[in-house]
């Protein structure tokens, strides 16, 4: 080996170094077959060029050129009848081997089936994370949502959940006045509940200001006397009566799943529905992460 | 006429192509450098209103380097070229000289207005194909007129068998013109409906899989004629040519042509992996791309067992420097592409970063720098002048090398970590990443590529001065160099 | 044989042609028997969503946007359920792109809405503070090209009989029918929106580009 062989070979080793380190800062799995394929493939790529582009460079160096040459010549240039570099011939000889191989067995043209693999990959995954899923504590699912949350929800409420300037729906406090104000205004029938429609103008006036100051402010302090209007459905306590109604004091597992899966049009905008691409165990991740977000 | 005699070969159209090779070069490389900086600098999409922001730029940054430097630099060095080894001067010929004009005056301003609509926003959304069908026709017309200078010098030549580089060229006109026609195919709206709305709008002929299956069936190969094949009809001219040397093997050279003329229409649908096109089809396109290495390292090897005990014009003459890189370059996209195409790779590999970075191993790191030495060696037998400055070129080299090592390993490292990201998922089986963690961990990367883009453009500028100089003012040559150029 | 070819350059390109034409015959014609069927269900675009998918052409969203979903667990979890080939069956150009610079939009309108639009759209660092995506304000004032959108619909179904004007289908009629319905539809869309001159735009019977794109984005499902 020589310095330029050695200088080139160092230059890969770096490459790929480096861009293993880069992936592992990331956490990435490096035992998912997809990923140790494609970090071999690297090598190959860097390994392969710059060994072989140097085989022929040191060449330059210690062989002369010769041969037969051609009877013709354009231009003055001239042309040898060399044979073939044998090891380029094998090397052709050898990704033949490899085409067949992969046409027959690898991804066999005849059978393979993307969409199989993919049934077979989600398979394998729920059998994989079902364990984990089912015995999920409070802590384990607080972790669960907000690695779901910042995924899924933080482009509409923001990566800390405070709903980017009304932009979406605050989850740091339980509602806004104004909200809760179009709410009475409006009524409601979207959410799902086993009470269904929350009729308009239940209530008015002066009256409907006080009530969305209450619910607004977290529902401290002297209740006024128009919420008996709300608290037939909700519960003195806004709490909903266990489900049968909107949970309009704090968040609950009924309130994210309603949203989650039927979706929101109220006073700051839309919230898309997200129907069944939610399993129940992420829904009550969720649930139990957007409630740690009040404070 | 004397078959021997010493012939006065005439360069009007070379050279004519040759200012549009190093306008267009410079144009796209300066939007190349403005999109790379704008991916890491987003601040930088407002600097020309809704002309500037990256998305309009970037098919702008692709047609003027590919269509504008790419096919100038093609034209002009098949117009020099195709003479000297056809052994017939351009001058033989009124017909073809109007031709060859024609041709370029065509071509110029077909690609000003082609560039001016790009910006405008009118496009097809077809990489590669973007152009509306009103400057389809024109390229058609260029690309047809361009085949009757192909096949009209080859008509008079008086060399019997034709040189390799003329077997590229003939690939290359036949290559693009078949594709191009097929993935053009549009009927304009404004006809079929009597005459409403814009008359350069129009509906692809082709619908959805089938449309996709069309496009880079022509996407692949678009790059296939567009960015290797005539690279390699220049390689095996500008090379032996420059060094003196002879070519190293006739059989490898046969092999690799018609090895690659035969593999390289297959394996378009290895952009198409883990679509919805069918299984088998997405097979074949890895399965032929592997075997693709062969016949492309076959072109590159053969070139650097020309230069085989020629260590010293390695080191004394940087216009093979150039050369021998370029087909290191080659070695390297042309192993990097085979292995992206494997499925399991290509499951991270596309849609990321580790794409444009491939890409640009070949243009920047190959097709540029052969287009560069090409240009290098001919301007001495064209202006009859020295080359300018060898140390400009030597500092030009280093620069541009530099350059390329930094894009490619920026956007591989960038490519891999994101295709990875992608994927991962936490310990409960959740995504790990939101997309948006996905583009922040790039930021340095994208910095890195755009300070690569200032410095090789900075070293196209060194070309560009370097080539005006000896257009101008450097020492004249009282006669033709038989090989290496000489410079000052 | 081949040392013949090099002195007869007819024959040489005629065996270059047919050695290239080749793979082409063997692999992408037989799909067109097959490949541009529709899902059940699937209707073709309305005009003003045309004039959207014309304004993403324009600004080229392709750019940095995929319309493709893999099959694979990571994408159909981020993105939803995996790409159909029949789903494609109007896209005259399809829009796939090659380069995710930013997320895949082929179920955008399942998970994205009109306000969510209107506000990223305008500024997206407004929803995505780090978001290295362009701004497009231009959209906001530029009016939509309702007459080439509908040019392009009337050719579709003529030269390639795309069912426009069926029972329970998308209606084209003429060119005022068509536009009038597209205002309807436009005005659906600006009441979810905030910004008052696209509002009073679409009011006067121009409508803006946003609006046209929006109706594209939110039909991607
Ligand atoms: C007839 C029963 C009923 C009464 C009376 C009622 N609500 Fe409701 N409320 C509901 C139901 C049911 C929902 C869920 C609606 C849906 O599915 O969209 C709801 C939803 C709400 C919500 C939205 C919760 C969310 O998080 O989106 C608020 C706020 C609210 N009610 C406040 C009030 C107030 C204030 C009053 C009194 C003025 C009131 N409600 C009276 C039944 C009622
Ligand atoms: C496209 C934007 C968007 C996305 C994505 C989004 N939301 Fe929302 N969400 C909203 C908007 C806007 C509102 C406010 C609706 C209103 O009340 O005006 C909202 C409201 C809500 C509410 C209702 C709060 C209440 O008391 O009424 C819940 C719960 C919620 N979102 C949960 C989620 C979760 C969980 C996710 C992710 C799985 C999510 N959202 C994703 C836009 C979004
Ligand atoms: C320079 C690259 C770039 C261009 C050009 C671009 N985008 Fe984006 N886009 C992004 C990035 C990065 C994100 C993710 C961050 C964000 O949401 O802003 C994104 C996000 C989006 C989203 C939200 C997707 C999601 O799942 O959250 C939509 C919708 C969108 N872009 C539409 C468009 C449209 C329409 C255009 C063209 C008019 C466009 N984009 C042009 C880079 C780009
Ligand atoms: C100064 C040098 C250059 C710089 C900085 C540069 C930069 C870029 C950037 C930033 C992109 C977009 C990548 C993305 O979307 O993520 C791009 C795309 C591209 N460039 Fe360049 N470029 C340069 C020179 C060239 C040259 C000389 C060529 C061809 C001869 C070229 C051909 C291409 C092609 C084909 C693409 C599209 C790649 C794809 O879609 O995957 N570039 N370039
Ligand atoms: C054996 C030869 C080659 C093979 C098999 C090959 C293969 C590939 C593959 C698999 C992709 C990525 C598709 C994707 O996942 O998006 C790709 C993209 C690309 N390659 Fe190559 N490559 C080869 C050589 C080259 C060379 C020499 C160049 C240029 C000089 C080049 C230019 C490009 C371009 C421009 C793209 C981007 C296409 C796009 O816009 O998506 N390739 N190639
Ligand atoms: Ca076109
Ligand atoms: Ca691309
Ligand atoms: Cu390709």
């Amino acid at each position: 080996m020589n310095a330029l062989m050695i200088k080139g070979l160092l230059f890969a080793a770096v490459l790929i170094a480096a861009t293993i380190y880069v992936v592992k800062s990331m956490n990435i799995d490096l035992s998912d077959p997809i990923n140790i394929i494609t970090i071999i493939g690297a090598i190959a790529i860097a390994g392969l060029t710059v060994g072989v582009a140097i085989k022929y460079i040191n060449q330059m160096k210690t062989d002369t050129s010769g041969g037969k040459l051609a009877d013709e010549n354009w231009d003055g240039i001239g042309e040898y009848l060399n044979e073939l570099p044998s090891g380029w011939a094998y090397s052709w000889l050898g990704t033949a081997i490899w085409a067949m191989w992969y046409m027959i067995s690898g991804y066999p043209v005849n059978a393979f089936s993307q969409i199989g693999q993919y049934n077979e990959e989600v398979k394998a995954y729920n059998t994989k994370f079902e364990a984990v899923h089912k015995n999920a504590d409070t802590a384990t699912l607080q972790q669960m949502g907000e690695s779901i949350f910042l995924v899924q929800c933080a482009p509409c409420h923001g990566t800390t959940g405070d709903g980017l300037s009304g932009k979406a729906h605050d989850f740091t406090t339980r509602m806004s006045k104004a909200q809760v104000l179009d709410v009475i205004e409006k009524g409601s029938n979207q959410l799902g509940y086993p009470m269904g429609a929350m009729p308009p103008m239940m209530a008015t006036g002066q009256d409907a200001e006080d009530i969305a100051a209450y619910v607004a402010g977290g529902m401290k302090g002297e209740q006024p006397a128009a919420f008996a209007a709300c608290a037939s459905c909700h519960g003195a306590d806004g709490k909903g009566m266990n489900g049968m109604a909107a949970n309009i004091a704090d968040y609950d597992e009924a309130l994210i799943t309603n949203v989650v899966k039927n979706g929101k049009k109220g006073a700051l905008g839309t919230m898309p529905a997200f129907h069944d691409r939610m399993t129940p165990v992420q829904i009550k991740a969720l649930a139990t992460y957007i409630k740690t977000l009040k404070g | 006429m004397q078959s021997n005699a010493a012939l006065e070969y005439d360069y009007s159209v070379a050279k004519l192509f040759t200012y549009t090779t190093i306008l267009f070069g410079f144009l796209g490389m300066l939007i190349g450098t403005l999109i790379a900086a704008q991916l890491a600098f987003p601040e930088l999409n407002y600097l020309l209103g809704e002309y500037g922001t990256f998305s309009r730029l970037r098919p702008v940054h692709t047609n003027t380097v590919i269509f504008g430097f790419t096919v100038s630099g093609v034209f002009a060095t098949f117009y020099y070229v195709g003479q000297r080894v056809l052994k017939v001067s351009m001058a033989e010929s009124k017909f073809l000289m109007f031709i060859g004009k024609l041709h370029f005056w065509l071509y110029f301003i077909g690609a000003l207005l082609a560039t001016i609509s790009l910006l405008l926003g009118y496009s097809q959304s077809k990489e590669y194909a973007q152009y509306e069908w009103p400057i389809d026709v024109v390229i058609v017309v260029i690309w047809v007129l361009w085949g009757v200078s192909v096949f009209g010098l080859i008509g008079i030549r008086r060399e019997k068998a034709l040189y390799i580089s003329i077997w590229y060229y003939i690939a290359t006109f036949l290559g693009i013109a078949m594709l191009y026609l097929f993935n053009n195919m549009a009927v304009p709206t404004y006809f079929v409906s009597g005459g409403l709305g814009n008359i350069m709008h129009s509906v692809s002929m082709y619908s959805g899989t089938n449309d996709a299956l069309v496009q880079w069936w022509y996407g692949h190969n678009a790059v296939a004629f567009g960015f290797t094949v005539p690279i390699v009809a220049m390689i095996y001219y500008f090379l032996p040519k420059e060094s003196g040397q002879a070519i190293y093997s006739y059989k490898l050279s046969l092999l690799s042509f018609w090895g690659l003329m035969f593999i390289y229409l297959w394996a378009g649908s290895h952009h198409l992996l883990w679509s919805t096109v069918p299984d088998w089809m997405q097979t074949m396109g890895s399965v032929f791309s592997v075997v693709l290495i062969l016949p492309s390292w076959g072109s590159a090897i053969n070139m650097l067992l020309t230069m085989k005990g020629e260590w010293n014009q390695l080191t004394e003459n940087p216009l093979i420097k150039f050369m021998v890189l370029a087909s290191t370059f080659y070695m390297l996209s042309t192993l990097e592409g085979p292995i992206q195409a494997i499925k399991s790779v290509n499951a991270i590999a596309h849609f990321t970063d580790w794409i444009p970075g491939h890409v640009h191993d070949g243009v920047l790191g190959w097709v540029v720098f052969m287009i560069m030495a090409g240009l290098f060696h001919m301007a001495p037998r064209m202006f009859k002048r020295e080359i300018y400055s060898k140390k400009l070129l030597e500092a030009q080299f280093w620069l541009q090398t530099t350059a390329v090592v930094l894009y490619f390993t920026s956007m591989w490292i960038a490519g891999i970590t994101q295709g990875m990201m992608w994927r991962a998922v936490d310990e409960y089986g959740n995504l790990m990443y939101s997309f948006i963690d996905t583009v922040t961990v790039l930021h340095p990367y994208y910095a890195i590529r755009a300070l690569s883009g200032v410095l090789y453009l900075v070293g196209f500028l060194m070309f560009a001065y370097n080539m005006y100089k000896t257009m101008t003012s450097s020492r004249e040559l009282s006669e033709e160099p038989q090989f290496r150029s000489p410079m000052a | 044989m081949f040392h013949w070819l090099e002195k007869n350059p007819f024959f040489f390109a005629v065996g270059v042609f047919l050695v290239i034409a080749f793979a082409g015959l063997i692999e992408i014609l037989p799909n067109f028997a097959e490949a541009s069927r529709p899902v059940v269900g699937l209707k073709p675009y309305t005009v003003l969503e045309l004039a959207g998918k014309e304004v993403y052409k324009k600004d080229a969203c392709i750019a940095c946007h995929s319309q493709l979903i893999r099959p694979f667990k990571a994408e159909t979890d981020r993105y939803g359920q995996y790409s159909l080939s029949g789903e494609y069956a109007y896209d005259r150009p399809f829009l796939w792109g090659s380069k995710r610079t930013g997320p895949d939009l082929h179920r955008i309108g399942n998970y994205r809405t009109t306000d969510w639009h209107e506000n990223h759209m305008w500024d997206p660092k407004s929803v995505v503070p780090e978001s290295i995506m362009p701004a497009y304000k231009h959209q906001f004032t530029n009016i939509a090209d309702l007459e080439t959108a509908y040019a392009e619909a009337v050719t579709v179904k003529k030269v390639f009989n795309t069912p426009y004007d069926t029972p329970n289908g998308v209606k084209l009629g003429t060119w005022d029918e068509a536009k009038a319905a597209a205002l309807d539809e436009a005005k659906k869309i600006t009441a979810d929106m905030k910004n008052q001159n696209v509002k009073d735009a679409v009011a006067a019977g121009n409508i803006p580009e946003i609006v046209a794109l929006i109706a594209y984005l939110n039909r991607l499902k």
